[in-house]
């Protein structure tokens, strides 16, 4: 089975053979491969040995070596050809959304409809955790429209606020 | 007032990695233990460490762990004779400390009249500056808006807004020009109101290049006050604390001593009783300012406990008993080096964004010289309630090397899945030249470190195994999942498809 991993964007040719024997862009790699309890792997790559700690997340698998996180995408061949005849870029629409990244309290929304905002501004007040944190505009633009106000609770990933 | 008291159980008054730590401290002194826990906590560490647990209300802080009546009726209904508060919640409310008082349970920790003067930092500063301590100028607390503005020129510029009830950098903004210092009146006070309900605001001067570095106060009720040297507590981000360290690289012996008869002066000023720490500001020529007093455990007692073999908690419970405290005399010389990370819920490489969810993998440093005092575990849910810290790694060493050196080994076998955290942070710092030289202040991470600049670059070698292992982990699954396909050529279960032929057949 062939795949193509692309890791911090470096990208790996690596292919498995029916005897478990592997290649990566051609070339041969004796590789040792356990899993040790859920999530938790041990690797000897010619005699390299790390312990990793593997989890699938949405599209990503994350892997973790020495304290170094990795989010890495997997695809086998179908998936390639797939991603090469969509071309892409799909989704690239004008439109950009703050969203809410944790439950908690809007305690200010300090934007207005209409109003131009420069990417890194601040466009809404988060209470979570016990802290205030502020939301950035993720580039310039103008506030398209704002879903929620002040005193409300909202929940993970809510669309707060649009920029067009 | 020196009699003795029997304690015969502790209600822990917290939650989170204190609450264990306390716990563990009973334990050891074979005292049993009642654990209090919000909707939110149930299945939390603490609930699973302690004796007993009462349910004491819904996750808002408000209506539970602040609520000092539910408190106490968990400790009448099962029995408890004293409350350990562990740091934030009512720690520091002298309203908590006197209605103990008023029902005959003992608070461990100071009086309500020293937590009341100290907690005031107005009236601490009063206090302590007719003791003889140096202080930072500063305006009254609980001024309108418009009296702070007029007063702000007066001390100069930049100045610092803090909060009359504050802690933990909650309702804190540093103002560097009088064009920003009404919005950061207003952020401050909002958040001061949010979190303690006191919106009230006083302006401190800033110091400049300064180092944080506090004292460790024990005193006992037989008359003795001493300290157990300092802590240095400079590496911080928006006056949270993310690295602390005893002792500090900067104190030399002629400035602890000073320091530290300072530090029990300012503490017997206000007749205190039980665990304190002194925090001051150092300038760069190091000249001390008392800045406040922090009237309980700290979060960051485990490095002083390091350097000095002395269970502070045990201290406290001993000192709440009425019994003289184990050590005779203020530690001159700390033993080794210790560092303490804060491991924060929070992402490193966005702003310090709090991170909540559940804790897929947990993997906890071992070995010589490493403590983890932690308030998690695997498959534990982070909810928004309360604060991102969720474990505390703490190293000793001979030296600052081999503790720095042990943090970094600690750091990298250390495993959070499932939220992010800021591990990497504090792998960064471990690896950057002014953290290793000791050449930092409070505004060092603010403003001179970044997440970039000492990211160790990956080796092509461990990115290589990163790529076979997430495709070997994504081969092994689509096996798994091919085989489940294929296994049922029914589309039902076997034990269905023979339940309905037997059926058939009848």
């Amino acid at each position: 089975m062939k795949y193509v991993t692309t890791v911090n964007g470096k990208s790996y040719e690596i292919e498995i053979q029916a005897d478990g024997s592997l290649t990566v862009n051609g070339k041969k790699r004796s590789v040792d491969f356990r899993e040790l309890a859920p999530s938790m792997y041990s690797i000897l790559a010619e005699n390299i040995s790390h312990e990793l700690t593997i989890e699938q997340r949405g599209d990503e698998i994350e892997v973790l070596v020495r304290g170094h996180l990795y989010s890495s995408q997997v695809l086998d061949e179908r998936a390639l050809l797939m991603a090469q005849r969509t071309g892409g870029s799909i989704g690239d629409s004008k439109e950009a959304s703050v969203k809410c990244p944790m439950p908690g309290l809007i305690v200010l929304v300090p934007v207005e409809v209409g109003q131009s905002v420069t990417k890194g501004q601040t466009v809404v007040i988060l209470e979570s955790m016990k802290m205030q944190n502020e939301l950035k505009a993720p580039r310039d633009g103008v506030v398209q429209a704002i879903h929620v106000q002040p005193g409300q609770s909202v929940e993970q990933n809510k669309v707060l606020l649009t920029i067009s | 007032m020196s009699e003795q008291r029997t304690i015969k159980k502790i209600l822990v008054a917290n939650r989170g990695e204190i609450a264990v730590r306390v716990i563990r401290a009973c334990r050891d002194l074979g005292i049993p233990t009642v654990a209090v826990y919000s909707e939110a906590d149930r299945t939390s560490l603490h609930v699973r460490y302690a004796d007993e647990a009462v349910f004491i209300g819904a996750p808002a802080p408000r209506e539970s762990y602040l609520k000092i009546s539910k408190i106490l009726d968990a400790a009448k209904q099962t029995g408890a004779d004293a409350i350990h508060p562990g740091y934030g919640f009512l720690s520091e409310k002298p309203d908590f400390s006197q209605a103990c008082q008023d029902e005959g349970i003992i608070f461990i920790g100071p009086n309500p009249h020293s937590i009341a003067r100290m907690g005031d930092k107005q009236a601490a500063r009063e206090t302590v500056k007719r003791a003889g301590v140096p202080v930072v100028p500063g305006t009254e607390p609980g001024l309108r808006d418009e009296d702070i503005l007029a007063l702000a020129p007066t001390i100069g510029f930049p100045v610092i807004v803090k909060a009359v009830a504050g802690g933990g950098g909650k309702g804190m903004r540093t103002v560097r020009t009088p064009e920003e210092l009404p919005a950061a009146l207003a952020t401050a006070r909002r958040e001061a109101e949010s979190a303690f309900g006191d919106g009230r605001v006083y302006l401190e001067k800033l110091v400049e290049g300064a180092r944080h570095i506090e004292f460790q106060i024990l005193a006992d009720t037989h008359g003795n006050t001493i300290h157990l040297g300092e802590r240095e507590c400079s590496i911080q981000r928006r006056h949270q604390k993310l690295v602390e360290e005893s002792p500090s690289i900067f104190v030399d012996p002629d400035l602890r001593r000073r320091m530290g008869e300072m530090a029990v002066r300012a503490a017997e000023a206000v007749g205190y009783i039980n665990a304190g720490t002194i925090e001051c500001l150092v300038d760069k020529d190091k000249n001390f300012y008392f800045l406040e007093m922090n009237t309980r455990l700290q979060v960051e007692h485990p490095v002083t406990e390091l350097v000095t073999g002395i269970d502070l908690v045990k201290e406290q419970i001993r000192i709440a008993r009425g019994r003289r405290m184990g050590p005779t005399q203020s530690l001159m010389e700390p033993k080794g080096w210790a560092i303490e990370c804060r491991i924060n819920a929070e992402d490193p490489y966005n702003n310090f964004m709090p991170s909540t969810g559940k804790i897929t993998s947990l993997n906890i440093p071992t070995g010589p010289g490493v403590r983890v005092d932690s308030g998690v575990y695997a498959g534990f849910e982070i909810t928004p309630f309360y604060d991102s810290m969720i474990a505390k790694l703490i190293c000793w060493g001979e030296d600052r090397g081999e503790a720095i050196l042990r943090m970094r080994r600690a750091l990298e076998e250390y495993t959070i899945m499932g939220v992010k955290h800021n591990i990497p942070f504090h792998q960064n710092l471990m690896n950057s030249f002014s953290f290793i030289a000791g050449a930092f202040d409070t505004k060092f991470v603010e403003e001179r470190f970044s997440m970039t600049n000492y990211e160790d670059v990956p080796s092509e070698e461990e990115l290589e195994t990163a790529a076979i292992a997430a495709t070997l982990f994504a081969h092994r699954q689509r096996q798994l999942a091919s085989q489940v396909v294929t296994r049922g050529e029914r589309d039902t279960s076997n034990w269905k498809w023979v339940g309905r032929w037997e059926r058939m057949h009848r």
